[in-house]
């Protein structure tokens, strides 16, 4: 959370969480060198270079494929949200594994001819008339753009200047991103593998982020819209809510909004973080602060706003019981705005939101 | 000059833009647009491959907020709706391009024994 920006907010867990995934890189290189080269079909590797070279682009293959993964996998199940937490230095991590695989391609293929070694990069094939042969390197020369782009725009500046949506539609590069080296693998050292234990184990990763992506895509479609009841929009009964938790609700207009259950009352804030807009309304209320399930940020539910020195704020919305139903107003309030809870009637709360 | 020669001259183009707004950004404007930056330094070389390489993006939010064009609401519009459409062609496309790649593969399967066509000379 912000209060003045510093290079890298350092905590215990995200020292463990690099200190495992770094152990996690050497530990693949490891093992793509020098234990598998006859399972990997790389044991007659030309020289050193390629070798780097080749374990280099794999690692940042299976990189990207489980960064891929983690997002889909904590929509399904929250156990995965603890890899989610520190995902960028993930990110970083693999646009540096990638930039290695390319400087070693670079520095041993194009290196050696008489013109720029940049412009020998982009003229040494030009045949795109063909698939067989196709100069898979623009796809490698794409997707190395699109990380290098997610991973130098991961400071938490440039989530509060572009704003969490605009920051997002552009880390949407990280699908156009994982297509190309798929189409980078499958153009490329896929047409010259005699080996199919690599070939298997490429499908397979691309497959579970297709079929994680599209099973989270499938549970959210899922998620009803709240119902309208003239200018006030149904979110449940009374009986359905749970002391500490939220129930969310998809508003007509798309909005997303959180009603939570505080000590006997009702709160109702956006759903959306101010951070990377996580979903508020999975986070359990602390001390009258929910906190964000992705990376911790914390909101008072009653007025929106983050405890103090914290400046982050998000918008509140007005709640009533009406006809026995909780009704929210789908006019958000400014980020930050007070609203006083309604007090849910004990004889209509559910068993488990009783207060002691 | 040759096509790539002409990329790598807009490549280079777009680097010095990209330099002179991150020095005129990171120096004056990040102060502006943002009250955290105020006093805060040793973050911003961290943002300068990052300015390089979006500075379009990063004039035009600068123009935004100093023009006071930026709403508050904007800011709370996720958009997870685009998620399904992106996860939908992402996996459309890789399908497609891994068959197109094994269909064109000179080995597949792999590692099949050598079959002789005719009897040859022994005939």
């Amino acid at each position: 959370m912000s209060v003045k920006y510093t290079p890298v907010q350092w905590n215990r867990n995200k020292w463990l969480y690099d200190g495992v995934m770094l152990a996690g890189v050497g530990a693949f290189l490891w093992i793509f060198l020098y234990v598998t080269p006859e399972v990997l079909s790389h044991e007659r590797a030309v020289n050193p270079q390629i070798h780097n070279a080749r374990a280099f682009g794999a690692c940042a293959f299976v990189m990207l494929t489980v960064i891929l993964c983690i997002g889909p996998a904590a929509r399904l199940d929250p156990r995965f949200l603890p890899l989610l937490y520190n995902r960028r230095h993930f990110g970083v991590m693999t646009a540096f594994v990638a930039l290695t695989h390319a400087s070693y391609i670079l520095n041993w293929y194009f290196n050696f001819s008489s013109s720029d070694k940049y412009v020998a990069l982009l003229y040494a094939n030009s045949s795109f008339g063909q698939v067989a042969g196709f100069p898979f390197e623009l796809f490698g020369i794409f997707a190395l753009v699109c990380l290098l782009i997610l991973a130098t725009t991961s400071h938490d500046f440039w989530l509060k200047f572009l704003t969490p949506p605009v920051w997002k539609r552009l880390h949407y590069l990280i699908y156009a991103a994982y297509f190309s080296v798929v189409a980078h693998v499958s153009l490329g050292i896929l047409q010259d593998q005699r080996n199919q234990v690599f070939t298997i184990i490429f499908i397979s990763g691309a497959a579970a982020v297709i079929v994680l992506h599209l099973a989270a895509w499938w549970a959210e479609r899922g998620r009803s819209i709240a119902a309208k009841d003239g200018a006030w929009v149904e979110v449940a009964r009374p009986s359905e809510m749970t002391e500490g938790r939220a129930r969310i609700a998809r508003l007509t207009n798309g909005d997303r909004v959180a009603v939570f259950l505080m000590e006997g009352k009702l709160s109702a804030i956006s759903n959306a973080c101010a951070h990377q807009n996580g979903p508020l309304g999975e986070g359990r209320i602390i001390d009258c602060l929910v906190t964000c399930p992705w990376h911790g940020f914390q909101y008072d539910v009653r007025t929106g706003r983050s405890p103090a020195p914290f400046t982050e704020m998000v918008p509140t919305y007005r709640i009533r019981i009406h006809n026995g139903m909780i009704e929210v107003h789908p006019d958000a309030n400014p980020p930050g705005t007070p609203v006083t809870p309604v007090p849910l009637p004990a004889a209509q709360r559910s068993k488990e939101g009783a207060l002691a | 000059m040759d096509v790539a020669q002409a990329i790598l001259v807009v490549i280079q183009a777009w680097g010095i833009f990209g330099a002179l707004t991150a020095a005129v950004f990171l120096t004056v404007g990040i102060e502006r647009v943002d009250e955290d930056a105020q006093g805060a330094y040793v973050f911003r070389p961290l943002l300068i491959p990052g300015v390089m390489l979006i500075w379009p993006l990063v004039l035009w939010r600068w123009w935004r907020i100093e023009s006071q064009r930026a709403g508050w609401a904007e800011r709370y519009k996720p958009v997870r709706g685009a998620h399904g459409a992106a996860a939908l062609l992402m996996s459309l496309g890789i399908i497609a391009i891994i068959v197109t790649g094994l269909s064109v593969r000179q080995e597949w399967p792999g590692d099949t024994a050598p079959v002789q066509l005719s009897d040859g000379a022994s005939q």
